[in-house]
C-alpha cells in the first residue's frame, strides 16, 4: 500500500538552453505534470561528477532526470561525455542496490513539451512502483 | 582566474533576502505565498522573507534596493516567473543598489509551479524551490561580468514588410545591416496583396516605397535567394554562414513567369510578384556574416484548405481570400455585375475562420496533425473589405457574409463592418462545428454552387443560399522555418509561431539574447503592427550595436588553488581548446605546476568539474557545493515544519 501511494522526489537537471525553457513552455502551455519534481537549471550536467547522483540518492532522491541538449548542446563533445560518464554511474548504483532506472538521461528541447511532460510521468511512475531509493 | 586566496564556506554574515511574488495572481492562485515566506523564513541564512503582488514593479524593486542598501540583506532570491523574464530586471536592481548583480538567485514559481501545479502541492513545492534558491544564495560570491565588443552590424532575416522596415530603421540610425531573403523577391506576402485594409493603400506603395529606400541605402546590403545555413556564437558577436543559390524546384516559377510578363527589370515592383533586387544566381555560394543582433521576420504563409474543406479543389468555384484578389485585380471591369475567369459573379459567399480558431475534437486536424486555435486576426477586415470593394464596384454582385465572430478591431476597421451592412452585404452567422457546408447546387438555378447553414442569427433557421463563387478566409500560419530554429535554438509557441519572452514586457525579444522578432513570424498582424513590430525590433537591435560591448555572465571556471594539486584531469576533460592549461605557479613562496583558466576561451560547461579529485576547480556562480546545497533542502522537510515559538 506504502509504495502504490509513494510519490519520491525527483530531480531534474534541465540545461539552461534547451530543458529549461522546455519546461517554461510546458507552463506557458498550463501542461500538468506531478509535482513531485524539482528542476535544476544547469549550464550543462556533464558538471556533475559520478558521486553527485550517488549522494543524491543516499540523500533520499528517488528519481533522477538529466534533461541534456543531447548532440546539439552548445558545448560541443559536452553530451558524449556526460554520456560517457552516466554508463561509469550504472554499475556503482547497482552495487548499491538501486535500480538504475531511476536515473534516466535524455536530451530535451526548448519545444519537447509532450517529451518532457512524458518523461516525467514515466519516472513518476517508476518511482512509485519502486518505492524509496535502497529499498527495491 | 586562478586565485590565491579563495572562500569555499558561505560568510558567516551571509543575509538572504527572499522576495516572493504573487504575479497578480498568476502564483498566489495557485501557491499559498503567504505559506513560502513563512517557510522561507526557517531556512538558515535567510534573515527576511517578504511578498507582493508585483515583484518587478519600481515600488517592489526599490523595496529590494532598500533592504540591500540598509545592510539588512546582502544576498536576494526572488521567486516569481521565469528567470528569462526578469532574472536581468532584478540583477540590474541589485546593481542600482550598488550591490554585485551576481549575489542573486531566482526561483521560477509561476511557470514550473503554479502554471502547471495545484493545491497543497504546488506550496510544498513552491517552499522547496524557494528554500533550494536560498540555500545556493547563501553560497554565491560576488563576480565581475566579462566584457565583449560587439560587432557594429546587424543581419535581417526575411525581405517582406517587416525584413524591409527593420532593415531601413537600422540602416538610418547609421548601422550596418544585411538583408537575408530566402526567395528571389522583396515584398513578402504583403506583394501578393492588391489595397490593404481597412484604409486602402496599396500594396504596389507601400513595397515600393521601402525596397526603394532599402536597395538605395549605402549601410544596407540585400541578398535574396539567400538561407541561413549554420549559427554559431552570442548577443553582439553570432556568426552565420549563408548559402546563396537558386531556388529549388518552381516554387517560385508562377512569380518569376508574372515578372516576365510585366516586361519590368530587376528593382521594380510587380504587382504579386513583389520586387527583385538581383538576378538569380546560377551556381552556389557560400558566405559568413558577423552580427551584433539578429532580427528575425520570416513572416507567414496563407492557410491552405485541405482539398475538399468548403469544396476547396473540389469545385474551380472555390477559392481563398487572396485568390480572390488576384482574380479582383484582373477583373474585367465595365459592368455592374462581377465577372472572375468569363463568369458572371451575381452571387458571392464569403466564409469566416477558414483555418483559424480550430478547436480540438471539433475540427479536424491539418495535414502534420496540428489545429490552429488561434484567431488570424486580420481577416475579418480584409474580408469585409473585399466586400464593400465589390459591393462598390459591382453592385448588381449581392454578397453573403458567413462569420462566427465578426473581429474588426483597430482604427478604422469597425467602419468596415459598417459599410458592408450599409451596402447590403448579407450576414449569417454560425457556431463552431455547424460551418457552412458547401455542395453543388441541386436545384435547377444558374448558381453552381449552394451553401447551406443553420443561422444564429434567425435563431437557427437552415437556410440555404445558392451562390457563384465561394470565398474562403484563410488565416495567417508561421512559415516553415524549422532548420533555423534549430539551429538559432529560439522557442516556439504551441501555435508554432516563434514566442517572445514576455508579451508585454518584452514583447520583441526572444530568450537568446540578441534575438529579435518583427512582424509575423511571431503571429497574426497587419501591416500597420508588423512595421510597429519591425521597428521595435530594429531600436532594440540598435541599442544593442550602438553601445559598442555587451556585458557577459562571468560563469566561467575558476581554479581554487588552496585545493588544486596539479593532477591535469580537469586539462584532459576540457572542451574548449586552451582554455585549461597546467601552469607553474608560486603558491606560497613554492613553484608548482597548477591548473589556469583563460576566461576568454572557458565556455562554462563545467566538464571540468566534475573530473576534479580535489573539487578544486567550479564554474562561477554554478559550483558543485551549491548544487549540493540546493538538493540538501530540496528533500529537507525540517524548514516545512511547524516549530514551537520561543
Amino acid at each position: 500500500m506504502e509504495a502504490e501511494k509513494y510519490a519520491g522526489k525527483i530531480l531534474i537537471l534541465a540545461t539552461e538552453t534547451c530543458a529549461y525553457p522546455g519546461a517554461d513552455a510546458v507552463g506557458q502551455g498550463h501542461q500538468s505534470y506531478p509535482a513531485n519534481t524539482y528542476l535544476l537549471r544547469v549550464k550543462d550536467p556533464v558538471l556533475f561528477p559520478e558521486k553527485f547522483y550517488l549522494d543524491c540518492f543516499a540523500k533520499g532522491v528517488a528519481g533522477i532526470i538529466i534533461m541534456s541538449c543531447g548532440v546539439e548542446s552548445p558545448y560541443p563533445g559536452s553530451y558524449e561525455a556526460l554520456a560517457r560518464r552516466i554508463d561509469r554511474v550504472y554499475p556503482l548504483m547497482k552495487a548499491k542496490g538501486l535500480d538504475i532506472r531511476r536515473l534516466r538521461l535524455t536530451a530535451i528541447c526548448t519545444v519537447c513539451t509532450r517529451a518532457f511532460v512524458n518523461e516525467v510521468r514515466q519516472m513518476h511512475d517508476l518511482v512509485s512502483e519502486l518505492g524509496p531509493p535502497g529499498r527495491e | 582566474m586562478a586565485k590565491k586566496k579563495k572562500k569555499t564556506e558561505p560568510a558567516p554574515e551571509a543575509k538572504v533576502g527572499v522576495y516572493v511574488c504573487h504575479c497578480g495572481g498568476n502564483i498566489s492562485d495557485a501557491v499559498e505565498v503567504d505559506q513560502v515566506c513563512q517557510h522561507a523564513r526557517r531556512v538558515p541564512g535567510v534573515v527576511v522573507a517578504r511578498d507582493n503582488m508585483f515583484l518587478c514593479s519600481d515600488p517592489c524593486q526599490e523595496m529590494i534596493i532598500e533592504d540591500l542598501k540598509s545592510g539588512l540583506v546582502d544576498r536576494v532570491v526572488v521567486a516569481s516567473c521565469s528567470p528569462s523574464l526578469h532574472e536581468a530586471t532584478f540583477r540590474r536592481a541589485l546593481a542600482r543598489a550598488g550591490a554585485n548583480p551576481y549575489v542573486y538567485e531566482h526561483a521560477n514559481l509561476r511557470e514550473q509551479v503554479s502554471w502547471v501545479h495545484h493545491g497543497a502541492a504546488a506550496t510544498e513545492k513552491a517552499s522547496r524551490l524557494v528554500a533550494a534558491a536560498a540555500a545556493k544564495a547563501r553560497l554565491l560570491r560576488p563576480l565581475e561580468s566579462i566584457r565583449v565588443e560587439v560587432q557594429r552590424q546587424a543581419v535581417v532575416i526575411g525581405g517582406g514588410v517587416a525584413g524591409l522596415k527593420a532593415a531601413l530603421e537600422l540602416g538610418e540610425r547609421g548601422l550596418a545591416v544585411v538583408l537575408v531573403e530566402k526567395s528571389p523577391f522583396l515584398g513578402g506576402q504583403v506583394a501578393q496583396l492588391q489595397r490593404l485594409a481597412p484604409f486602402g493603400e496599396t500594396a504596389a506603395e507601400v513595397i515600393s516605397e521601402l525596397t526603394g529606400a532599402v536597395l538605395k541605402h549605402p549601410a544596407i546590403t540585400v541578398h535574396t535567394c539567400a538561407e541561413v545555413e549554420d549559427f554559431a556564437g552570442y548577443i553582439g558577436n553570432f556568426k552565420i554562414k549563408v548559402v546563396r543559390q537558386s531556388p529549388a524546384g518552381a516554387v517560385y516559377a508562377d512569380r518569376l513567369a508574372r515578372l516576365s510578363r510585366s516586361g519590368r527589370g530587376l528593382g521594380e515592383y510587380v504587382p504579386f510578384v513583389g520586387v527583385m533586387p538581383a538576378a538569380i544566381p546560377e551556381g552556389r555560394e557560400e558566405f559568413d556574416l558577423e552580427a551584433g543582433a539578429i532580427v528575425l521576420a520570416t513572416g507567414f504563409r496563407p492557410y491552405q484548405p485541405r482539398a475538399g474543406e468548403y469544396g476547396y479543389r473540389d469545385f474551380p468555384e472555390v477559392v481563398t481570400l487572396p485568390e480572390l484578389i488576384r482574380q479582383l485585380a484582373a477583373a474585367e471591369g465595365a459592368g455592374d455585375t462581377l465577372v472572375l475567369n468569363g463568369r458572371l459573379i451575381r452571387q458571392a459567399a464569403l466564409i469566416h475562420c477558414v483555418g483559424s480558431r480550430q478547436i480540438p475534437g471539433v475540427h479536424a486536424e491539418n495535414e502534420g496533425g496540428y489545429l490552429n486555435e488561434y484567431c488570424s486576426r486580420t481577416c475579418c477586415s480584409a474580408t469585409l473589405y473585399a466586400a464593400n470593394q465589390i459591393r462598390e464596384q459591382y453592385p448588381k454582385t449581392r454578397i453573403f457574409d458567413f462569420y462566427r465572430d465578426i473581429r474588426t478591431y483597430g482604427r478604422g476597421q469597425e467602419e468596415l463592418y459598417t459599410e458592408a451592412a450599409r451596402n447590403g452585404t448579407l450576414f449569417f452567422r454560425f457556431e463552431a462545428g455547424e460551418e457552412p457546408q458547401v455542395s453543388r447546387n441541386p436545384h435547377r438555378t444558374s448558381n453552381p454552387l449552394l451553401v447551406k447553414v443553420r443561422d444564429v442569427l434567425t435563431f437557427g433557421e437552415e437556410l440555404e443560399v445558392p451562390v457563384d463563387l465561394v470565398v474562403l478566409a484563410v488565416g495567417q500560419e508561421p512559415n516553415d522555418i524549422a532548420h533555423l530554429v534549430e539551429n538559432l535554438k529560439i522557442p516556439v509557441g504551441a501555435d508554432r509561431f516563434l514566442q517572445e519572452v514576455h508579451p508585454k514586457l518584452r514583447p520583441v525579444e526572444v530568450s537568446v539574447a540578441g534575438i529579435l522578432l518583427a512582424g509575423t513570424c511571431q503571429a497574426p498582424f497587419d501591416v500597420g503592427e508588423t512595421c510597429a513590430a519591425a521597428g521595435a525590433a530594429a531600436v532594440k537591435a540598435a541599442a544593442i550595436l550602438t553601445r559598442g560591448y555587451v556585458e557577459l555572465d562571468p560563469f566561467v571556471a575558476e581554479v581554487d588553488l588552496s585545493r588544486c594539486v596539479g593532477t591535469g584531469a580537469c586539462v584532459e576533460a576540457c572542451l574548449a581548446e586552451g582554455a585549461l592549461a597546467l601552469v607553474n605557479l608560486e603558491v606560497e613562496g613554492q613553484m608548482v605546476r597548477r591548473a589556469q583558466v583563460n576566461p576568454a576561451l572557458c565556455l562554462g560547461c563545467g566538464a571540468c568539474v566534475a573530473v576534479c579529485p580535489e573539487n578544486a576547480i567550479n564554474v562561477q556562480g554554478w559550483t558543485l557545493k551549491q548544487y549540493e546545497a540546493m538538493v540538501d533542502m530540496i528533500v529537507s522537510d525540517e524548514y516545512l515544519e511547524e516549530r514551537a515559538e520561543g
